[in-house]
């Protein structure tokens, strides 16, 4: 999360509605202050009891909006001619919300399907970028009335077999074959899938909307289902792919605020209102060709689209009931973890092992390529060593399962640091154990082999072990392409139903919980092991 | 059974060794005693070939191994010659992950091709008569020095070795321990074990050895028996050496 304006509210303790302030008071008073601190921040009060964003915004000259640029073209993104500047037909009517407002417009980018939680937390006023009305959101947070009339449009390769989205979910005997469709995690086009794909779709998440355009270039998926603006800006940059029949499904894309903004919430619907009305959203919208017959009904939108049947949204903290209910899918967002990271650490171990007798033990060109390989693969990151193991390798024409792709992009990043790691336990392994053991007629390798390695790896066992509970955490990167492990299930689950401080306490509680049984296995392995590393060190 | 041709050794421009020949016959304990940096552990390295030589040549059992042959070629030789003779080092180098029945048993097992009964059985007879038969489960990190290189000895032992190399076996250790170590390693002199000893042990020189070889300056200056060498030195470095060691 990047931000410019940065905000203090020391209003917020007035702001609070009595019964905290009591129940406050009734804790400080027996000492319980920084737990008290602590439970007031997880149950978000901090954001209920906050001061108005319009007199904060007036106050400030700022205005602040959450949206993701990665892959966010027309809607926003960088401006190819001049980088430093973001355009879209969305920012140019975020720029016409702020003139209004006497403001300076502020982009605040983060990951898209995060951005309603990056609302709650107070670190952008309002989010707008091409998110739906739907009724669960309507429930936690404000929305204004709508500025876009959104369709979806089905794509796929110039060769695809089919020529419409009724086409594609038909159940066709002929074509028994699974049909994967990649969409843009939490969208209204996952929904859709959901809803319509039939029982022959797989439907396949993507972090961003053009990584799933990649992977139907790259084969890996059928089609994709993306929002009408996208599908026709990207369709003319992508000359493998083609928009697939008419458009399905409608709805409208809103802005979202904090549920207590409706001072704010006016002054945005009387700004839309206005640029629907003297035509200058349509010109916005043409200079974007994003334009269609479709925004004629933004005039005629009335409030009552928008009704809602439920009326209690789920703020409350100690929703465990809803935890407990998803808890099956949890798990298997944990059981994706512990597979990649049980799969990919022994790899990375061995790679590194290898690795590191290359480096210490091997001829020039081997120590020479062990090097620029550890210099290479710890020096640039993860998630740009999946990207290319996922979307750059199809091109080369090796297409990889996304579950390959993860573990075999852990095995070879982690490889790397357990190489030094290994490599500063053979170092420290004593040369005359080397020499007694070629005094036997031990050949270099028998010795490195059974007199070496077994000590250096007691002495390697602790740092590996942190390696091994770090990557455990690192797997998360892995929802980049497309797995869905635990962090991206609980990210999930909770966007879903609100109850954001509960799965996030389970989700964490998981992560410890799977890390420790391995922390004590190296425990134990370190004391049953004699020799060298095994001592007791000073102190104990 | 072991000869060294003017043998040469050099680190940049320091000369370890300056044409060092010398002769060890079967059944004989050779005992090599000089000051220090005198080149005596650096010759014993280079006989099994822990250290590389420049000039000359070390045959060992029929085996010839010429400095004028690069180095990744006597490699092999090397590892063949490792497997005749067997050498103990000062500071012991146990195996620091095995226990002391393993340390023994498991060379003859992975380089010999033994039977695991097979090498265990000779494992504990060694132990046995090195003293440490009681002892076999221990990590060599519980052992005292003298413990420590018995079990070295037995080690050394179990490959049935046709010679075996002492590089200063008793100068890491106490008197105690040094007497320990010196009765097992007479022991074996009595049964006819071929042996090099490099030792600042004169005494044990004097009772045990066959020869004695006075290095200095990276040369051999004066070699014979015990009772010429040591009683009556031909050389003035002998006498300043015994003069020193009283």
């Amino acid at each position: 999360m990047e931000e410019d304006a940065s905000r203090d509210h020391p209003a917020s303790i007035v702001a609070f509605p009595t019964p905290p302030a009591t129940i406050l008071r009734r804790l400080a008073r027996r000492g319980y202050v920084l737990p008290t601190l602590a439970i007031l921040c997880l149950a978000r009060f901090a954001v209920i009891g906050r001061a108005d964003t319009l007199e904060t915004i007036h106050h400030t000259k700022k205005i602040t909006c959450g949206s993701d640029m990665e892959g966010g073209a027309p809607y926003i993104y960088l401006d190819p001619e001049n980088p430093n500047r973001t355009i879209g037909f969305e920012k140019d009517l975020f720029n016409a919300i702020a003139a209004d407002l006497g403001a300076a417009p502020v982009v605040a980018q983060g990951q898209w399907d995060t951005l309603l939680q990056v609302l709650d937390s107070g670190r952008v006023d309002i989010v707008m970028n091409g998110y739906e009305w739907t009724e669960e959101h309507a429930l936690r947070y404000l929305s204004t009335r709508p500025y876009y009339v959104y369709r979806l449009q089905l794509m796929a390769r110039a060769d695809a077999g089919f020529r419409s989205w009724s086409d594609f979910t038909a159940n066709d005997s002929a074509r028994p074959r699974r049909r994967r469709i990649g969409v843009l995690r939490g969208s209204v086009a996952e929904r859709f899938a959901r809803e319509n794909g039939g029982s022959h779709t797989t439907i396949i998440g993507f972090d961003g909307a053009t990584d799933a355009m990649e992977a139907v270039v790259n084969g890996q998926i059928e089609a994709t289902l993306q929002d009408v603006p996208s599908a026709r800006f990207y369709v003319k940059r992508m000359p493998k792919l083609r928009l697939v029949g008419d458009p399905v499904g409608r709805g409208y894309y809103v802005i979202y605020l904090r549920k207590n903004d409706i001072d704010l919430k006016k002054r945005l619907d009387h700004t839309i209102e206005r640029m629907i009305q003297d035509g200058s959203l349509r010109t916005i919208y043409e200079r974007y060709d994003v334009w269609n017959d479709a925004q004629v009904d933004l005039a005629s939108w009335t409030p009552e689209l928008f009704a809602t049947t439920r009326t209690e949204a789920n703020t409350s903290v100690g929703n465990w009931a809803i935890v407990a209910k998803n808890l099956p899918l949890l798990l298997q967002g944990a059981a994706t973890t512990v597979l990649l990271a049980v799969a990919s650490m022994p790899l990375a171990t061995a790679i590194g092992l290898i690795l590191a007798i290359a480096r210490l033990y091997g001829p020039r060109p081997a120590r020479f390529l062990s090097r620029v390989y550890i210099e290479i693969v710890r020096g640039t990151p993860l998630m740009l060593q999946l990207y290319v193991l996922f979307f750059l390798f199809p091109r080369l024409g090796l297409t990889l399962d996304p579950i390959v792709a993860a573990i075999a992009g852990l095995a070879i990043n982690y490889s790397a640091y357990e190489a030094e790691i290994h490599r500063a336990a053979l170092q420290a392994i004593p040369i005359g154990q080397f020499e007694a053991a070629l005094a036997l007629g031990m050949s270099r390798g028998t010795a490195i082999r059974l007199i070496i390695i077994p000590q250096a790896a007691r002495i390697a066992t602790p740092a590996i072990t942190n390696d091994f509970i770090a990557l455990f955490k690192d797997t998360s990167v892995c929802s980049a392409i497309t797995l869905v492990e635990l962090t991206k299930q609980y990210n999930i689950l909770a966007l879903s139903t609100g109850a954001v401080v509960e799965f996030a306490a389970t989700a964490a509680l998981f992560y410890l919980l799977m890390g420790l049984p391995f922390s004590w296995l190296s425990r134990r392995f370190e004391r049953n092991a004699i020799g060298a590393g095994s001592g007791r060190g000073i102190g104990i | 059974m072991i000869q060294t041709n003017d043998l040469w050794k050099r680190y940049g421009k320091t000369e370890i060794l300056r044409g060092v020949s010398l002769e060890v016959s079967r059944g004989e304990v050779a005992a090599i005693i000089g000051p220090s940096g005198g080149g005596k552990s650096t010759f014993l390295r280079c006989l099994n070939g822990l250290e590389s030589f420049d000039g000359g040549s070390v045959t060992i059992d029929g085996e010839t191994i010429d400095a004028r042959v690069p180095q990744a070629r006597r490699r092999e030789a090397n590892r063949r010659i490792c497997q005749k003779i067997g050498m103990v080092f000062q500071a012991f180098h146990l195996f620091a992950h095995w226990n002391v029945l393993r340390n023994v048993a498991e060379p003859p097992i992975r380089v010999l091709g033994l039977s695991r009964p097979e090498a265990e059985e000779r494992a504990r007879r060694l132990l046995d008569r090195v003293g440490m038969g009681d002892r076999l489960t221990a990590a060599p990190s519980e052992l005292s020095g003298g413990q420590q290189q018995r079990v070295a000895i037995a080690r050394a032992l179990a490959m049935r070795p046709q010679a075996i190399l002492f590089d200063e076996p008793t100068s890491a250790l106490d008197p105690r321990m040094t007497g320990e170590v010196l009765s097992v390693m007479a022991d074996l002199a009595r049964d006819g074990q071929t042996m090099i000893v490099v030792t600042h042990a004169i005494g044990f020189a004097r009772r045990v050895a066959h020869t004695v070889h006075v290095f200095d300056k990276g040369r051999v200056v004066e070699s014979g028996p015990p009772d010429r060498v040591l009683e009556n030195p031909a050389q003035q470095a002998t006498r300043d050496l015994l003069a020193e060691q009283g």
